[in-house]
């Protein structure tokens, strides 16, 4: 575990001396949090009501501002190990005492925390000035914990992406449609509860939900009974996904020991 | 001037040769390139199906925005392709192999790469205008002009923000931060905005010449879009011809980056 | 009218110096520290058309920035050059037409496709005929003996086979001078021989001038007539390499073997024993000719006993010239 800490810390550092990515990253979330207010202000004056779907434009703000963390804020491993699979470097990886996706894991969030971090602190003061204080602190801390599975989840699938570089030559059309996809049916543009009836049963049937909508939606309006709901979609899901990108990796062992890298 | 477009052609022949040694990932990289843009599309498809005008933009409006720019984005990346790395190029000092060739440094470099998956937005961009409903075939005279002229400003603020790379070493963090920030604007309805936005989307970073104009002219003819995008265009590129070639004196002088003695 | 002529050249660059660190990057953005390197100092030199040219001296002795300076590239902080007639800096693009350039550490060769394509490349970016660039490459091939390399991927030839096709790109246009920068670099032994070889061979029929700067003093020997020597920005020899090994043949080595044992203090008066073999059978010992005749060596050596096996040699040409290197410019030889 303690190995675990130390890759962990070590990303965290680097992170913070190389500040470039986060430079980028923080004006990014401004960029776009104005780009959404004026486009949401708008669109609620336009539908001349205060509330649309039971959200506010406020709940609405702050909403956008969770998923964006999470968008912008999360490693991007799926290149990460694609490129370690196809350069080979991935076998010296696998010659370490420590297990390697748990390695990615730990190293993912020692780059991600503080860039989330970071994240909430501009972006957050940027909807305050804009639409106003920040949700409830009793919000805060499921929304939190919903935070970290979703976390979970996104590594699942970019591993997954990452480690299917075994396969295919160029992963990165499958993390463009894996993005879009979250975009889409994880609410990241437009609020899951806006959509049509139909469309709002099958994104909460799928894994992309519960990356994204999820906490964003807990952060914006907690309530016991959705947060049961959505642990339990994360659970689910990440007990498939993990399961699977297990299998995945077994297997891409296998074949790394077969061909030699 | 028909001499350099001799050069530029077979500049752009040796390109596809290039990317035709990898046939696989390019129609991989291309088709990929299409359903992210399709996909990412669809959140909008469901917004305006909420919420059908905002001050007057509507979803066909949006079709034809997105396809200016998917397809200049796609044209810029075809013809121009080094538009994308020209600060890196700078950095790491391989700007000496294109001075010392008989031809003009800026459209030689620029024009030695053909970025992958720009196919896939280039062709996603004309679907995006079949699909709009406002189709015509005189339209598509005026979409292919648009295009055109779009792609000129669009490389030429690529140009402009990578040439800091002459004067302040690793451009790269505000490369990708610009990039993206004139793609979001081209896309975003341009109603969005007050007038003091709208200026800077027009003088700073060019994103109403890359979208709205262009959009403008294909749903109606008018001579005075047509100038404002011609003089758009031609603006563009001339700051950026001057700016790079300011730091190309600099990069001469050998004071740019750290230079091998 | 010599092919170059470089007359008091001098390059200084100001570069920004920034220790590691956050606080230190901060400082620095408000108030940086410049560092002043001078790479090149008073350098003088020319060079006739068609001469081979050996342009030697370790790192950060100033061949890089001369070179970029001759080319083009780069701009001196004061001084004269011109190369074909031309002010490089001033007149690049037409300098361009007339020179070739194949840099060891820097391919100019696409790497995905067959170096064909980028000789057909070449031939436009040079203005040639189509029919011209064709012929041309097929003489070429032959005489680099690329023929059947030409459509395959430059990605799946070896580096010898590489720097073959690049050299034979660098002569597509028929410049008037070709400079290269390490062009046997990372190449084995039979690599480094062929390519020297076809260098020399292409220069001397077209009458080409040839500025080469190597570490390798292989490269020299097998290419240059003439070269200069450069460490810290200035020429600390300019001679014909013959010159070069004679007079600064410091030293011979000796090694002899025996018929029979000899005496463990074995030692000739004026020569250095590098080494008694462990049986006493053999030695192997160092001379200066200039103050230890010869002649009194062989004597002493053919007196100790019934000489086996000998073997005489002269001192690696690298020896001579790292010699040349710490005498730094006190042994300036023009």
């Amino acid at each position: 575990m303690k190995k675990y800490h130390a890759i962990f810390k070590i990303n965290l550092l680097n992170n913070l001396a190389y500040p470039a990515e986060l430079v980028t990253r923080s004006a990014l979330i401004l960029l776009f949090m104005w780009i959404f207010f004026q486009l949401w202000s708008i669109t609620f004056t336009a539908a001349g009501s205060d509330n649309i779907s039971g959200l506010s434009l406020h709940d609405t703000m702050w909403y956008l501002l969770f998923a964006e963390i999470l968008e912008l804020g999360r490693p991007r491993l799926a290149r990460v190990i694609s490129e370690q699979v196809k350069d080979g470097s991935i076998a010296y990886l696998l010659n370490k005492p420590y297990n390697f996706l748990l390695y990615q894991l730990s190293s993912g969030l020692g780059e991600s925390l503080p860039r989330m971090g970071l994240l909430f602190i501009l972006g957050g003061a940027l909807v305050w000035t804009m639409a106003g204080p920040p949700p409830d602190l009793v919000n805060w801390p499921l929304a939190l914990f919903a935070l970290a599975g979703a976390w979970l989840l996104h590594f699942c699938i970019n591993a997954l992406i990452g480690l299917s570089a075994f396969a295919v030559e160029e992963v990165a059309p499958l993390e463009w449609i894996y993005q879009k996809l979250v975009f889409i049916l994880g609410g990241m543009l437009v609020p899951l509860d806006f959509y049509p009836a139909w469309l709002q049963t099958i994104a909460k049937s799928l894994p992309f939900a519960y990356m994204m909508y999820g906490p964003a939606r807990l952060f914006v309006r907690s309530d016991l009974q959705f947060f049961i709901q959505i642990i339990a979609g994360q659970i689910l899901w990440l007990a498939m996904l993990g399961s699977l990108l297990g299998l995945v990796f077994s297997r891409g062992m296998k074949r790394l020991a077969i061909n030699g890298g | 001037m028909l001499r350099e477009l001799k050069f530029l052609l077979s500049l752009w022949k040796t390109n596809l040769a290039a990317a035709m040694e990898y046939r696989a990932a390019f129609i991989f990289q291309s088709i990929g390139m299409i359903l992210n843009d399709a996909v990412y599309f669809v959140v909008w498809i469901i917004f305006f199906d909420r919420f059908p005008s905002i001050r007057g933009w509507q979803l066909t409006d949006m079709f034809i925005v997105f396809g200016i720019s998917a397809s200049a984005f796609g044209m810029a990346g075809l013809l121009f392709g080094n538009a994308f790395n020209l600060g890196d190029i700078i950095v790491k000092g391989r700007l000496d192999y294109y001075l010392s060739l008989p031809r003009p440094t800026l459209l030689h470099v620029l024009g030695s790469r053909l970025a992958p998956s720009s196919f896939g937005d280039f062709i996603y961009g004309f679907i995006s205008y079949f699909g709009s409903g406002q189709f015509s075939m005189v339209g598509l005279g005026r979409f292919i002009i648009g295009v055109a002229l779009a792609t000129i400003v669009f490389v030429s603020f690529l140009v402009l923000v990578q040439s800091l790379a002459f004067w302040m070493g690793t451009g790269g963090v505000f490369t990708s931060m610009a990039i993206n920030a004139i793609i979001t604007f081209a896309i975003y309805p341009i109603t969005l905005f007050n007038q003091t936005a709208q200026v800077i989307l027009f003088l700073v970073i060019p994103a109403a010449f890359m979208g709205a104009v262009p959009a403008r002219f294909v749903k109606d003819f008018s001579w005075s879009t047509l100038g404002l995008m011609l003089l758009g265009a031609a603006g563009f590129l001339s700051l950026a011809i001057l700016v790079f070639h300011s730091g190309l004196r600099r990069y001469e002088s050998g004071s740019a980056i750290q230079t091998e003695v | 009218m010599p092919a170059i002529q470089v007359t008091n050249l001098n390059k200084t660059f100001r570069i920004k110096h920034k220790t590691a660190g956050l606080g230190a990057s901060v400082r620095s953005l408000f108030r940086p520290e410049y560092k002043t390197i001078e790479a090149v100092r008073s350098l003088s030199f020319e060079m006739e058309c068609g001469e081979l040219l050996g342009f030697i001296g370790p790192n950060g002795a100033g061949k890089s920035t001369t070179i970029k300076i001759l080319t083009g590239i780069l701009f001196p902080s004061g001084g004269d050059v011109t190369v074909l007639g031309y002010v490089p800096w001033k007149q690049r693009q037409k300098l361009a037409y007339n020179i070739g350039t194949v840099f060891g550490q820097r391919p100019q060769l696409w790497y995905h496709l067959p170096a064909i394509d980028t000789l057909t490349l070449f031939g436009k970016i040079y203005e040639m005929e189509d029919r011209e660039t064709r012929r041309r490459i097929a003489e070429l091939a032959e005489a680099f003996e690329i023929t059947d390399l030409l459509e395959t991927p430059v990605r799946k030839l070896s580096l010898g086979q590489r720097m073959r096709c690049e050299v034979a790109a660098s002569l597509l246009h028929k410049p008037k001078l070709l400079l290269l920068d390490e062009p046997s670099i990372g190449l084995d032994v039979v690599a480094k021989q062929h390519i020297r070889d076809v260098i020399r061979e292409m220069a001397k029929k077209e009458n080409v001038g040839v500025l080469l700067t190597s570490h390798d003093a292989g490269d020299l020997e097998a290419l240059c007539k003439r070269v200069i020597i450069i460490n810290h920005g200035q020429i600390i020899y300019e001679d014909k390499v013959s010159t070069l090994k004679r007079s600064y043949l410091t030293s011979k080595l000796v090694e002899v073997r025996y018929a029979e044992q000899i005496p463990a203090d074995f030692h000739i008066e004026g020569t250095t024993t590098l080494k008694v073999a462990k049986e006493l059978y053999g030695t192997k010992l160092r001379f200066d000719p200039r103050t230890t005749p010869v002649e009194k060596v062989m004597a002493g050596l053919s007196a100790a006993g019934t000489l086996v096996d000998i073997t005489i040699s002269d001192p690696p040409l690298e020896e001579v010239i790292a010699a040349i290197y710490e005498k730094g410019a006190s042994a300036s030889h023009t």
